[in-house]
């Protein structure tokens, strides 16, 4: 069965005005539909970056990433818009809602962006939105929220248009203990329904829920296969 | 799937909406810079023209009279009228002039029935109605037929006609000037110009308290003299009036040996005298114009780009959920067209009802017109357009990462 992710010898480097960071240098990851990844690494060792290249939220500087077995690099822009709204959910550790939009206009931005009328958005955010148990908080706005609760917002938003990925970076960063488990609990959920789960964490706890854990260290793969 | 063009511009409007304030505050920002772009630029084209008006009204900048040099002090008692025989000899050295009109002027009882009204009184030629551009409102000016007659006709102003016969038609009636009765066969038309001088509220009303006759008749039926104490000329235009004036001066100089008894002006050269001094002024406006202008501009593109953190990082999240430039595009641009375009139509009609209250106080008619509300609006909506689209653009061109990061 071929991987629903395959990188092969991925390499990332920033350019800041003449000097050049190395972020990736040269990674190799499997994962298949189904899984529930925990990516490890000290901070600065490129996981943050990994993860936007899998979101296609930014482009490799050299290698390969096969997405359902076709090459991102070869996709459009236009295609790649459309993979990141109905394949991928991006959760971040910041939230990154729209601060002058209420749950419920948050919860349906990719929705709109999918092209969905206006009573199919309102039924399905109100439904993720119930998932994620902030029904009576539909109104609100990220401000009137707590940090569990927007990162819940955050993730009914990755979910509203059932991507089979979900890609969350450090989700439970900027959480309390509580809340944070909380979340993950959701993440555990969403894998058992049959979403592909990674998930970027410091927390071995976390770790523990998942079926694979992938080191990385200064930007390449550790002991890539043990579980 | 993909939204629709139309479905991105309901979200356009749906956006603006959603955050109500900074939209409010944008379109203020547009508003005082329309406004006050509209607002300076009429007051200074409006404090130009009134200069440039009263000109007009006076006979146009071709125009060039000889009056009496009270400056001179005329010590050996030359002549200081011109005689019939002078006036003849004049006309046939500048033919180049386009008309002439030497006048006689007394201030004499008019009276009809019981009526009297006091005024000035003018013997004049057909030419001075050419010269000073006004004409009858009823019935006929003066004629060459009533000067080589020399006719007991008379030609009222407004204002006399108010005094004597009320609501009556004065053309046909006699009055009486002088124990002669003059034929009324015509009024001239009503002048008026919004003054600037406070007590008076028409500069030009006291052209409308005088009477005229012609100027023959006024020599040979009434004083008896040939006095004429004042000329009037128009030149071709305006370009040639201050060389006839030279020409003029020379001519009369010579024919009082040197001695300036008459002064001799050209209305093109006074003006330009007014706008040699005016040109601080001018400097001066044309500045507060261009400050206005700047002022406006970067009041609207300082508003807008106060954004653009926010905004970018809004524009890396909408991508990172799927939007496509184009929708990003088209989000940003149907915001910044609403807001510049109710702030620009706002600030015009703001713009216009200042001025309207600015002209009223300090007396002058201050009209915008066409082509300063189109400067204030290309300045504000286009810098508006600009500042909002531009910094969206480039944002929508950041992949989602860059967008997000951006600071
Ligand atoms: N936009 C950027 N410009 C320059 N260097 C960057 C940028 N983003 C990340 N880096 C560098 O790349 C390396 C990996 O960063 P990152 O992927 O954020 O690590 P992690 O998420 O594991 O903490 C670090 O050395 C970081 O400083
Ligand atoms: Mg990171």
């Amino acid at each position: 069965m071929a991987s629903l992710i395959e990188v092969n010898d991925l390499t990332k480097e920033y350019k800041m005005g003449k000097i050049t960071v190395p972020a990736l240098n040269g990674v190799d990851i499997d994962i298949n539909e189904g899984e529930f990844v925990a990516i490890m690494g000290p901070s600065g060792s490129g996981k943050s970056t990994l993860m936007h290249i899998l979101g296609c939220l930014d482009t490799a500087t050299q290698g390969e990433y096969i997405l359902n077995r076709e090459k991102v690099s070869h996709i459009k822009k236009k295609k790649l818009a459309s993979i990141r709204n109905q394949r991928i959910g991006f959760v971040f550790q910041t939230f990154n809602l729209l601060p002058h939009l209420n749950v419920q206009k948050n919860v349906e931005l990719p929705l709109m962006y999918a092209g969905y009328s206006k009573r199919k958005r309102t039924e399905l955010a109100k439904k993720v939105i119930a998932e994620v148990g902030l029904t009576d908080r539909r109104k609100h706005k990220p401000s009137e929220l707590s940090g569990g609760q927007r990162q819940r917002v955050a993730i009914a938003r990755a979910i509203v248009n059932n991507p089979s990925i979900i890609l969350a970076d450090e989700p439970t960063g900027n959480l309390d203990t509580n809340s944070g488990s909380d979340i993950l609990t959701i993440f555990s959920e969403l894998n058992l329904k049959g979403h592909t789960v990674i998930i970027v964490t410091h927390d071995a706890a976390v770790a523990k829920r998942a079926n694979r854990v992938i080191h990385i260290v200064d930007g390449l793969i550790e002991n890539g296969d043990i579980s | 799937m993909a939204i629709s063009l139309k479905e991105s511009i309901v979200f356009g409007f749906s956006d603006f909406w959603s955050r109500k304030v900074r939209s409010l505050v944008t379109i203020i920002g547009i508003i005082l810079g329309t406004m006050s772009i509209i607002v300076v630029l009429s007051l200074v084209n409006g404090i130009n023209k009134q200069t440039l008006q009263w000109m007009m009204e006076r006979g146009g900048l071709s125009k060039i009279t000889v009056r009496r040099n009270w400056r001179y002090d005329n010590p050996n008692k030359v002549r200081s009228y011109f005689t019939w025989k002078e006036i003849k000899l004049i006309r046939s050295l500048i033919p180049e002039a386009k008309y002439m009109n030497p006048q006689k002027r007394y201030w004499l009882r008019h009276s009809y029935e019981d009526k009297e009204y006091n005024c000035s009184i003018y013997g004049v030629l057909p030419d001075f109605s050419k010269i000073e551009e006004w004409d009858t409102e009823d019935g006929r000016f003066i004629s060459e037929f009533d000067i080589n007659q020399s006719n007991d006709v008379i030609v009222i102003g407004t204002k006399v006609k108010e005094e004597l016969f009320g609501n009556k038609n004065p053309i046909g009636q006699f009055i009486t000037v002088h124990e002669r009765r003059l034929h009324v066969i015509g009024i001239m038309k009503h002048r008026y110009m919004k003054s600037n001088n406070i007590g008076s509220d028409n500069a030009l009303g006291y052209l409308n308290r005088r009477t005229f006759v012609p100027l023959s008749t006024m020599i040979h039926k009434g004083t008896g003299d040939d006095n004429i104490s004042s000329l009037a000329l128009k030149a071709q235009d305006a370009e040639s009036a201050p060389e006839l004036r030279k020409k003029l001066e020379a001519i009369i100089l010579n024919l009082r040996h040197g001695e300036p008894v008459f002064m001799i002006e050209s209305a093109q050269e006074e003006a330009e005298e007014m706008a040699q001094s005016q040109k601080t002024f001018q400097i001066i406006f044309f500045i507060i114009s261009i400050i206005s202008l700047l002022v406006g501009g970067i009041v609207i593109a300082n508003i807008m780009l106060a954004s653009i953190q926010e905004r970018t990082r809004e524009i890396g999240i909408r991508l990172t959920v799927g939007a496509r430039r184009r929708d990003i595009f088209i989000q940003f641009l149907v915001q910044t067209v609403l807001i510049t375009f109710i702030g620009g139509i706002l600030g015009t009609l703001v713009g216009l009802s200042l001025l309207k209250m600015v002209s009223g106080y300090i007396n002058i008619e201050l009209i915008a017109e066409l082509s300063m509300v189109l400067i204030a609006l290309t300045v504000s909506v286009g810098i508006g357009l600009l500042a909002g689209i531009i910094p969206a653009i480039l944002a929508s061109k950041l992949n989602p990462v860059e967008a997000l990061r951006y600071e």
